[in-house]
């Protein structure tokens, strides 16, 4: 048994999920994106310093994968930034970045559009808004 | 100065990006119902990683497994979007095997 495509995988797993979760909390509530893009670009560097360093292979590629998935969260928080002027992502109106976006952008919402079931069938920007108050 | 998690996780970058794709194309050509086999065939690939002896072959099958599972929970969400208009609907979807019972399961999402 060789337990490193295990451990390749549930660092996997567990680093995109918290990135994923991070990312979005983050980016609602951060007044700045460049701080938190920072952290996590820092973050991410030392962590894969961290993996050149480790002489056991298993820690270094623990560190490598979650190091590298960081080095992503930096860029995915612009990204989010993006779907929230698309309104793709929910705006936060206290938070004063987006409170911003919300006035210059019409397509910018505070609503979540994909907090529902899917119904099987194309549906206009109103049907959603009536849709979600159901769920 | 070990570079083999370096060289790991710069390819896990390219599986995790095939993600992607495989969650848009999956949930088009397939729809949202098939999460349970996206989310088997991952753990599929993660078991056979046990029995792979070379590293390198090991830890990127898991990966690879890893993203499958992953984009299993994703499936929902994109076939929200495509109704939404975000990403082209495809009406005739593939019908899933046993998809009555799957309906009856609540679909993941993290």
């Amino acid at each position: 048994m060789n337990f490193i495509g295990l451990l390749a995988a549930l660092t996997a797993f567990f680093s995109i999920w918290f990135g994923h979760v991070a990312v979005r909390k983050i980016e609602s509530v951060s007044p700045t994106i460049w701080l938190p893009t920072l952290i996590f670009l820092v973050l991410g560097l030392i962590v894969e310093i961290l993996s050149l360093s480790m002489v056991n292979r298993l820690w270094s590629v623990a560190f490598g994968i979650l190091g590298i998935t960081l080095l992503f969260e930096a860029l995915e928080l612009r990204r989010q930034q993006k779907r929230v002027k698309k309104g793709h992502a929910p705006a936060n109106p206290n938070n004063p970045r987006h409170a911003k976006i919300l006035a210059e952008h019409s397509s910018a919402t505070i609503l979540d559009l994909l907090k529902r079931d899917p119904i099987g069938h194309v549906i206009s920007s109103d049907e959603s808004t009536h849709l979600l108050s159901t769920f | 100065m070990n570079y083999f998690g370096l060289l790991i996780s710069i390819t896990t970058l390219f599986i995790i990006g095939l993600g992607f794709p495989l969650v848009i194309h999956g949930e088009r050509i397939f729809g949202f119902l098939w999460w349970p086999y996206m989310m088997g065939t991952g753990v599929l690939l993660i078991i056979a990683s046990l029995l792979i002896h070379v590293d390198w072959i090991s830890a990127l099958i898991g990966v690879l497994g890893a993203t499958f599972v992953w984009g299993s929970t994703e499936l929902k969400e994109q076939a929200v979007r495509a109704e939404l208009g975000w990403y082209p609907f495809n009406p005739s979807k593939l019908r899933s095997p046993f998809e009555s019972i799957i309906k009856k399961w609540r679909a993941p999402h993290l």
